[in-house]
């Protein structure tokens, strides 16, 4: 069993593991071909615990052992892959923090370790559709060694975070730490209504693609609305974001990457019905021998220009099938795909390229779980920043939800839990 | 419903994000920004077509060229064209593949016009040696491949000390593998030797200039080092080199450089270019930078030449007639009057706050001469140039190999 349910007013331990077996068939992709491959994707275990006040959050990702080569995802890109999403590190998230409930309106959290950066929207790890979006580089920051500070009034929370800006240089490799603090975030979240939450953030990030610094900086905007309202075996979720990052170069912008993304969800009686649009600029860099692989560094500050995603996804899932402490969740995703010169264009050609501007990617697998559910829904806010903890507050005044918040779904019951 | 409270809230935190998003610093747009040809271009003679690959680097011996290829067009670019440029325009007239690698880049002939050096990245940096004795066809001699030149040869540059031929080379960086310098010793080009090799460059290491037993890096952000190699009076030698001096250029990103050395004997001035981010085939970024030298320990910059829309790469100079032409990607190819004093610029002196010294505006002076490629009305990515027997040929990524009369 995976779950240890040691509650008690001052401690908490929750487990979880997960896991996705699954087979995507992308056609065409990088080269010029249709590949069908297999793999298991997202494996995960989370920790949560809770003592006297602190929590601790752990998230082990064991991608660098099944995802070596990437998981084929066209429009992809980032830390050295491209058209293929790039395994994250093992040491996903590792921190400690506190909550502090000031006064019944009031509150503050301070977490430090290594995780996400107050910026953006959830990580698309724990979001309907199982492929990543293009856009992932341009909506999150994680994985870096972070110091996040959140204050809470009312529906109200404000984020700041500090961290290091170079982004991992593979699944087991050390971030440099002597960069921490060259980078900074911001989110600001309001919780007009309970099941609605806008959010705005900013981000400075200081050469994330060359680890030793002088590389491009990036200037990041995001603003996100999320709704998500659960009743007995049903809900429905959306959620709609505008990215923008602005590469620049001693301070002058030198690329402008934008992404506008909406998608949702409807859960009846466990079924889910799942879709989503983006398009997304994605720099375009001169790959290596193998077309799915990008130096890192790059040689120099150059790319190939700017290409222009517009991807619509569509995925249904049954309801979960359970054994014992195990739930399998199969689920088929189609991926209809455009590829377009952006702005500027570059050398970049979508038809020389891949042979056709036009792509599709099937997928179909099956969401493994196992051990304590929806402890962590929304993977990217630590602390007094998780908005269930404050509607939870704002509905019922409950003055303190610290070693609660993790262990809140966000989509109401396990039938409608991705 | 929301409340009041919260919509004031969320409305001050919208006007926070455009404030941010209004906040940006002075931005070179990627379009709408073209650099332009002057009333007199430089005379395009003929043009070599190479469409399958992108083109990159040129070298010139007599009248056979060498351009290779790079990248993915998608054809990979391990090719070099072997170019016929006897006549107004360059015929093909043949090729050869380097096996085993998928981008060339640099390429360079030897002082006595024996060798032919070429550059790999990628897939495991090299240099491929070729004797060219019969220049329309290369003999491959050697190829040298190392665990220091990995990941990859960014640029190889001869350079002969005390008679005697050496490589060096600048290596790519890879995730935690820093970048490196590499001199070997080329005396028997069918077994090249390392006998020297320094972590270097921040975090670049992009080029080389050797002349006079003075060796000149081009390493980034950390400027340009001028070392001794034999040359210097301090005892340097190729495999044990000295430091002279550091010059840290306005906006770093140093790239390449060349000693000039004018038909009088003047060694007073060396011209660094700096590659600022660009997107290939559209756009760039990166000034010319006029360092004295004059002495190697307190080396100055005194000098720049900018263009609006379009940044530098390669030089090669007119030495007699004391013209530099710089590649300059999307803008062309540019010809630039460098005789005399050009530290000395009545009225076209430029300060820059950063680095608070004052400089000449080469361009101010008038000392831009001509512009080539850009009355072709077509788009060009200038990635080389060379001037030799009295023409000006150029390496352009989109298009292929140009022939152009010089400015002079």
């Amino acid at each position: 069993m995976l779950v240890f349910a040691r509650d008690s007013a001052a401690q908490n331990v929750s487990v979880m593991a997960q896991a996705i077996p699954t087979i995507t068939s992308a056609r065409p992709t990088a080269t010029r071909g249709n590949l069908t491959e297999a793999y298991l994707t997202q494996p995960a275990i989370m920790v949560h615990a809770s003592w006297a006040g602190f929590t601790g959050i752990g998230t082990l990702n064991l991608e660098g052992l099944t995802l070596e080569r990437g998981e084929l995802t066209t429009g992809a890109y980032g830390e050295g892959y491209v058209d293929r999403r790039h395994p994250h590190a093992y040491v996903h998230e590792l921190l400690a923090g506190r909550d502090v409930t000031a006064t019944r309106d009031f509150s503050f959290s301070v977490f430090g370790g290594r995780g996400f950066a107050p910026f953006g929207s959830d990580d698309p790890m724990v979001r309907p559709i199982e492929k990543y979006p293009v856009n992932h580089h341009l909506s999150q920051v994680l994985e870096r060694i972070v110091g996040v500070g959140a204050l809470r009034y009312r529906k109200t929370m404000l984020e700041v975070g500090t961290f290091n800006g170079d982004e991992p240089l593979g699944p087991g490799a050390p971030p440099n730490l002597a960069r921490f603090g060259d980078s900074w975030s911001t989110r600001l979240t309001v919780l007009p209504l309970n099941a609605l939450e806008v959010s705005g953030s900013l981000a400075s990030v200081r050469s994330p693609e060359v680890r030793a610094g002088g590389g491009l900086d990036q200037w990041k905007h995001s603003v996100t609305a999320r709704y998500e309202r659960v009743s007995g075996d049903n809900g429905v979720y959306g959620m709609a974001e505008w990215s923008h990052t602005d590469e620049r170069d001693r301070g002058v912008t030198v690329n402008r990457l934008g992404s506008v993304l909406g998608e949702g969800s409807v859960c009846r009686a466990g079924a889910i019905l799942s879709g989503r649009w983006e398009r997304t600029d994605r720099p375009e860099e001169e790959p290596t021998l193998d077309p799915f692989r990008t130096p890192r560094p790059p040689s120099d500050l150059s790319n190939l220009g700017e290409s222009r995603w517009t991807i619509l996804t569509g995925a249904v899932s049954s309801p979960a099938l359970r054994s014992g402490w195990l739930s399998g969740r199969p689920f088929v995703e189609v991926a209809y795909i455009t590829a377009a010169r952006g702005h500027p264009g570059g050398l970049f050609d979508p038809v020389a390229r891949y042979g056709t501007s036009h792509l599709w990617m099937l997928s179909a697998g099956v969401r493994l779980h196992a051990g304590a559910s929806g402890m962590h829904d929304r993977m990217g806010r630590y602390g007094v920043a998780l908005p269930v903890a404050m509607a939870m507050q704002g509905m019922a005044g409950m003055q303190d939800m610290s070693g609660m918040q993790h262990t809140q779904p966000s989509m109401g019951s396990d039938r409608c839990r991705l | 419903m929301p409340s009041v409270g919260n919509m004031r809230i969320l409305i001050a935190g919208v006007l926070v994000l455009a404030a941010g998003c209004s906040s940006d610093n002075v931005t070179v747009p990627r379009t709408g920004t073209s650099p332009t040809a002057l009333d007199a271009p430089l005379k395009v003679l003929g043009m070599g077509s190479e469409t399958a690959r992108y083109t990159a680097e040129i070298a010139v011996k007599g009248s056979t060229a060498y351009t290779t290829t790079w990248g993915s067009r998608p054809t990979l670019g391990n090719k070099v064209d072997i170019w016929d440029v006897s006549g107004a325009t360059p015929i093909l007239t043949d090729s050869l593949i380097v096996a085993g690698a998928s981008t060339l880049g640099d390429v360079q002939v030897s002082d006595d016009s024996t060798l032919l050096m070429v550059a790999t990245e990628r897939t495991g940096g090299a240099i491929v040696l070729y004797d060219i004795s019969n220049p329309r066809k290369p003999v491959q001699v050697a190829r040298y491949s190392t665990a220091n030149t990995n990941p990859g040869v960014h640029t190889a540059k001869f350079g002969r000390v005390n008679g005697k031929l050496y490589g060096f080379l600048s290596i790519d960086p890879l995730n935690l593998t820093p970048a490196r310098l590499v001199i070997v010793d080329l005396s028997d080009p069918a077994n090249p030797r390392e006998i020297f090799t320094r972590v270097i460059g921040n975090p670049y290491v992009h080029d080389t200039f050797i002349r006079d037993g003075i060796l000149f890096l081009a390493l980034w952000n950390d400027g340009l080092d001028i070392w001794d190699i034999g040359g210097g009076g301090q005892g340097g030698t190729p495999d044990n080199p000295k430091v002279l001096g550091n010059v840290r250029t306005v906006g770093g990103e140093v790239h390449n450089v060349w000693w000039f050395h004018d038909a009088q004997g003047g060694k007073r001035f060396a011209f660094v270019g700096e590659e600022g981010p660009g997107s290939i085939g559209s756009s760039s970024i990166g000034d010319i930078h006029v360092v004295d030298v004059s002495s190697f320990a307190s080396p100055k910059e005194i000098g720049f030449y900018h263009v609006d829309g379009a940044g530098t790469h390669n030089f090669s100079i007119d030495e007699k007639n004391a013209v530099l032409y710089a590649a300059y990607y999307n803008g062309g190819v540019r010809a630039i009057d460098v005789h005399g004093d050009l530290s000395s610029c009545p009225g076209a002196s430029n300060f820059n706050v950063q680095a608070n010294i004052t400089r000449c505006d080469l361009k101010a002076m008038g000392r831009e001469l001509a512009v080539g490629l850009l009355e072709q009305n077509r788009g060009v990515y200038v990635w080389g140039v060379e001037w030799t027997g009295g023409n000006v040929y150029a390496s352009d990524m989109v298009n292929g190999i140009w022939k152009m009369t010089p400015a002079k």
